[in-house]
């Protein structure tokens, strides 16, 4: 029960501005009609004001003409006259629609000019029906004007449902939400004419400057060779006399020292530059110089051979 | 964590309606009937307490939304962003999809007597209706039905919010005809039945709670 006094309730307060007289008179725009209203010049208003919600300033469909089509006219013609929708008289509201279009239809668009006169010619038509001689008491079938009364109470129906609609709507925008989000409309793709010439184009692509290059930090990968390695175990021999195999690569740590030095060992001792010891197994690995006449330089050896004692008579 | 806490939570942060059961996936705890619950448990809260916003339900969603007592205040701001306001010529389009969905171009241009392409393609960008099947006829017409952001664009729960008929004051019908009658009605009486008995009085704007959306 609520709900049925508010819909009404609404209804009637969105349709009471634009139900009654003068708003309507106000808004009159496609001329005048004799004994309805009077002239407003005939002109057309892009604002509508018809309706108070469509006085904001953000028209979602801008409308040319105050109404939204043959149908909108006709069933102002009857409301304004007060006629009973079931009695219409065809001939006067016929000459009132045709005083109407003829006076604003040249300002109309073909399309819509054609919606007016379509109905139009439907009036005259139902006029002409009715015109015509019937024999007593027959019957008509149907009144001609039957299926015009239809169409117009159903386009009534739903033009009280979208003041209904309207007003939800003035309602529902008292409320707000958290950031309210736009549905966007779909962007009309658009088709410009390229003005630029090859040689413009090839201007500024030769303009543009080259890409500077992505910086890359590669460490560059320092490669042990095993003839490096022979060097420094030849300089080590030299000096030293003997020392552990792990000094060769201890302070790199790095496997491929470590594989280096190994091959460059194992190379030296089968040339019989030098001599591999391993007392335990897994333990450390010694290197002595191999006494050989095929190798160690001429001038070292006296030295050498000190140095080696030295060390020896140390440990 | 309270159940209504965790709903607070989530509504707070949606920037549009969520469903019971979006609003469900919040937490293993919750189920439909928590949640209800829970939106129930806010509603009297906010009410308790005077807040200037509120839970309203938009179609089968659950929003936080501003008391309409304050929107003069937000209106002076440019930052709030606002829905668009429906020409006369949408208004009706809408109002002939949502009674007779789903339903074809040709049909509404029956109905209203003027050309609708623009009007039907402008709602359509809006989101307010889409495509909902294809018609049989020769062409196999598009046929368009109203969209969820239609209920949330008028704040209704569902189509049953539509006003029945009988309840609006349709001025031609004062000359008391059965006929007539059954030629505003009829069609809109199949679709409908008789809306107005079966929606919750008043709908969500007296804040009808989650208990009432049987209606959506």
């Amino acid at each position: 029960m609520i709900r049925r006094r508010s819909a009404r309730d609404t209804a009637t307060g969105a349709s009471a501005s634009a139900g009654e007289g003068h708003e309507r008179e106000d808004v009159y725009h496609l001329g005048s009609v004799p004994g309805v209203v009077p002239a407003r010049g005939g002109r057309l208003s892009a604002v509508p004001s018809r309706l108070p919600s469509q006085r904001r300033t953000e028209p979602f469909v801008v409308e040319l003409d105050r109404f939204q089509g043959p149908l909108d006219l006709l069933l102002h013609l009857i409301r304004a006259q007060d006629i009973d929708i079931f009695d219409i008289p065809i001939s006067q509201i016929t000459s009132q629609f045709q005083v109407v279009i003829e006076s604003g239809i040249d300002r109309l668009e073909l399309d819509r000019a054609g919606e007016f006169l379509e109905l139009a010619a439907t009036l005259v038509r139902i006029k002409a029906q009715l015109l015509l001689p019937r024999r007593e008491e027959e019957d008509w079938g149907e009144d001609p004007r039957a299926e015009l009364v239809r169409r117009l109470l159903e386009y009534e129906f739903f033009q009280e449902v979208s003041h209904v609609l309207g007003a939800a709507e003035a309602e529902r925008r008292r409320h707000h939400g958290k950031g309210y989000v736009e549905p966007r409309a779909r962007p009309e793709p658009v088709r410009e004419e390229l003005s630029t010439t090859l040689e413009d184009l090839l201007e500024v692509a030769f303009a543009l400057p080259e890409p500077i290059p992505e910086p890359t930090h590669v460490a560059p990968v320092r490669v042990v060779t095993v003839e490096e390695k022979v060097s420094v175990i030849r300089r080590h021999l030299g000096r030293a006399g003997r020392f552990l195999f792990s000094r060769l690569f201890g302070s790199w740590n790095d496997r491929q020292h470590v594989v280096a030095a190994l091959l460059a060992c194992l190379e030296l001792a089968k040339q019989q530059v030098l001599r591999l010891e391993q007392v335990t197994r897994f333990g450390s690995i010694w290197i002595f110089p191999q006494e050989s006449p095929l190798v160690g330089p001429q001038a070292n050896e006296g030295a050498e051979e000190r140095e080696l004692a030295a060390v020896e008579s140390e440990g | 964590m309270r159940p209504d806490q965790i709903i607070e939570a989530t509504l707070f942060a949606s920037q549009t309606p969520l469903t019971v059961s979006e609003l469900a996936r919040a937490d293993e705890s919750l189920d439909a009937g928590t949640v209800r619950d829970a939106l129930r448990t806010l509603r009297e809260r906010y009410e308790a307490a005077e807040n200037a916003f509120q839970v309203y339900q938009l179609g089968d969603g659950y929003q936080l939304l501003t008391r309409p007592e304050f929107a003069p205040y937000l209106e002076r701001f440019d930052s709030v962003p606002r829905p668009p306001t429906l020409s006369r010529a949408a208004l009706e389009t809408l109002a002939i999809i949502a009674y007779r969905q789903p339903i074809g171009r040709i049909e509404i241009e029956d109905i209203r007597g003027v050309a609708s392409t623009s009007v039907l393609r402008t709602l359509q960008d809006w989101e307010l209706i889409d495509i909902v099947a294809r018609g049989d006829g020769l062409g196999r017409p598009l046929l368009y039905g109203t969209t969820r952001q239609f209920l949330d664009h008028f704040g209704f729960r569902s189509l049953q919010e539509l006003p029945h008929p009988d309840d609006l004051p349709i001025a031609l019908r004062q000359v008391d005809d059965p006929e007539g009658r059954a030629a505003a009605g009829g069609t809109t009486n199949e679709r409908h039945g008789t809306g107005a008995g079966v929606t919750e009085p008043d709908g969500w704007r007296n804040g009808a709670g989650p208990a009432s959306e049987t209606a959506g």
